[in-house]
């Protein structure tokens, strides 16, 4: 989190300002929250109704503890709380639809207990959400306002267009809407997915109300005072009516990963099962070598290679542009329980950007960064040719991603790469073994370089110069 | 309707109302099921397991 304003001798953390509640700030490379008077009785309630206990306990609220009083903001400052840090930030557009969809029943589930507790979340945000050890997170602590009998739900809107829109978009449209979450920083607006959903999605009932209808009633009620309008109030049980009502329509909402570009890479690659565990072998000692504690697997497919390099505890984030693949790696990580492995969503050749108010509410990719060790296997031709970036070009990008780097070479002659030449005129004169090694030395030391069994590929150990 | 401390977030006129709506269709939905597995406790049928023992998704 670099992007930060500076503040009274601490730095506020830029995405953190829309909630009056309190702000993120961060000292001395320590990430803390200050709670603000305003939200003093709100915050003694989470704490003494027992609420914040069993969240944390459920794994779905971030703990915390409370430290000196030290504010960023003295005046209204009522405490200083210290949450666990959360080991790599991802963003919705970043997430595969079981992510999305099991972030989306976190938050639900977050607000059934929270009713049982006399409170209420005043906000659904996704990014409020975030995985950690393997789970959806609530790291926003001050999402929670006193319950009162009869008022609506604050955050209904919001809940339907961060999760219930684009899942349903995603579910029965198609998958790639899921970005639509990249160009409406605060959710689907809900005329969008109407008009973009089926419609046969009129007869299911939860989606022919909470967005359907919803956007319609939007539309007619637009900026009117609600406030006075009849005596009709909202009961406890209407409110769990609702929450019901929203659980059991994203519950019903499905996507089957199979079938999409990579779904069954590893069924098509030409590697012999003695370079597959050659490159698995290597891969893991390199991984053991560095220490790393942040890696990045590039283009990672369904995770083959990010499990061998988690398995010696680094935290493993994995990236593939393919939706198929990261929804089957999140699956397989979710029946492991793997604690130490995020399988997201990405087009390396065009990253996540900053986004929102002033292009600092999240963060970019490269801002994220640099890993410890950036994995690049089997990726290079996918840059290299298909996407035309010269060698010296990756290079530096890949200097900049990570201060370590294991890259596999795959020369022309390999055949993924000349089925990538069949269409196209070989405008690549570069692109052989000599040129890759000049090119990266310029930016690295090759601390490695080792022939893959049965196969023409080469793998590198480098580190940044 | 009486809504007391504004909120930070607009929740949007339009997204008050239908939820008004949609209680009125849900409210009953929940009555009919809360007094459908009473007749079935004088049956010694059991509800199921409460959902904050559920994981979140299946």
């Amino acid at each position: 989190m670099r992007m930060t304003t500076k503040q009274a001798n601490s730095e506020q953390l830029a995405a953190s300002f829309r909630d009056p509640s309190g702000f993120l700030f961060s000292r001395d490379g320590v990430l803390y929250r200050q709670v603000n008077r305003a939200y003093e009785q709100e915050y003694r309630r989470l704490i003494e109704s027992g609420l914040y206990e069993k969240l944390v306990k459920a794994g779905l609220l971030i703990p915390h503890t409370e430290v000196d009083p030290f504010p960023a903001r003295g005046d209204e400052a009522f405490r200083v709380i210290r949450p666990e840090r959360v080991p790599f930030i991802s963003y919705p557009y970043e997430w595969s639809f079981g992510q999305l969809k099991d972030a989306a029943l976190a938050t639900l589930s977050i607000q059934r207990r929270a009713l049982k507790a006399g409170m209420s979340l005043k906000d659904a945000s996704a990014y409020n959400i975030q995985f950690v050890l393997g789970k959806p997170t609530l790291i926003d602590t001050l999402s929670f306002e006193s319950y009162r009998e009869g008022q609506p739900w604050v955050a209904y809107r919001q809940f339907c267009q961060h999760f219930l829109a684009p899942l349903a978009l995603m579910a029965l449209r198609d998958i790639r809407l899921n970005q639509l979450l990249r160009v409406y920083i605060d959710g689907v607006p809900l005329d969008l997915a109407s008009e973009l959903l089926p419609w046969s999605t009129r007869f299911n009932f939860g989606l022919l109300t909470h967005i359907h209808l919803h956007a319609k009633a939007q539309k007619k009620y637009a900026g009117q005072d609600v406030k006075s309008r009849g005596s009709a109030t909202f009961s406890k049980q209407a409110m769990t009516g609702l929450i019901d009502s929203l659980d059991a329509a994203i519950r019903k909402l499905n996507q089957d990963p199979g079938g999409t570009e990579w779904g069954n890479y590893y069924d098509i690659t030409n590697y012999s099962d003695a370079a597959f565990e050659h490159k698995k072998q290597l891969v893991g000692a390199w991984v053991k070598q560095v220490n790393p504690g942040l890696i990045w697997d590039l283009g990672a497919n369904t995770g083959v290679f990010s499990r061998v390099a988690s398995s010696s505890g680094s935290f493993v984030v994995s990236f593939d542009i393919d939706p198929a693949a990261v929804e089957q790696n999140y699956r397989q990580a979710k029946k492991e329980k793997s604690e130490n492995l995020l399988p997201l969503l990405l087009d390396l050749t065009n990253p996540s950007p900053s986004l929102g108010w002033a292009n600092r509410e999240r963060d970019s990719f490269a801002l994220r960064g640099p890993a410890d060790l950036v994995l690049a296997l089997a990726l290079i031709h996918h840059l290299a040719i298909s996407n035309n970036v010269p060698l010296p070009q990756l290079s530096g990008f890949l200097a900049e991603t990570g201060k370590w780097l294991v890259i596999e070479f795959v020369p022309k002659s390999d055949s993924q790469v000349q089925r990538l030449l069949a269409s196209r005129e070989d405008i690549f004169p570069d692109y052989t073994r000599e040129g890759f090694e000049a090119a990266f030395s310029r930016r690295f030391r090759i601390d490695s370089a080792v022939n893959v069994h049965e196969s023409e590929r080469v793998l590198y150990l480098m580190e940044g110069k | 309707m009486h809504f007391a401390p504004l909120p930070y977030l607009d929740p949007g006129s339009g997204s008050f109302l239908i939820q008004l709506l949609i209680a009125a269709l849900l409210g009953i939905g929940v009555a009919v099921r809360a007094s459908w597995s009473r007749i079935k406790g004088w049956f010694g049928i059991k509800p199921k397991t409460d959902e904050d023992d559920d994981e979140t998704s299946k």
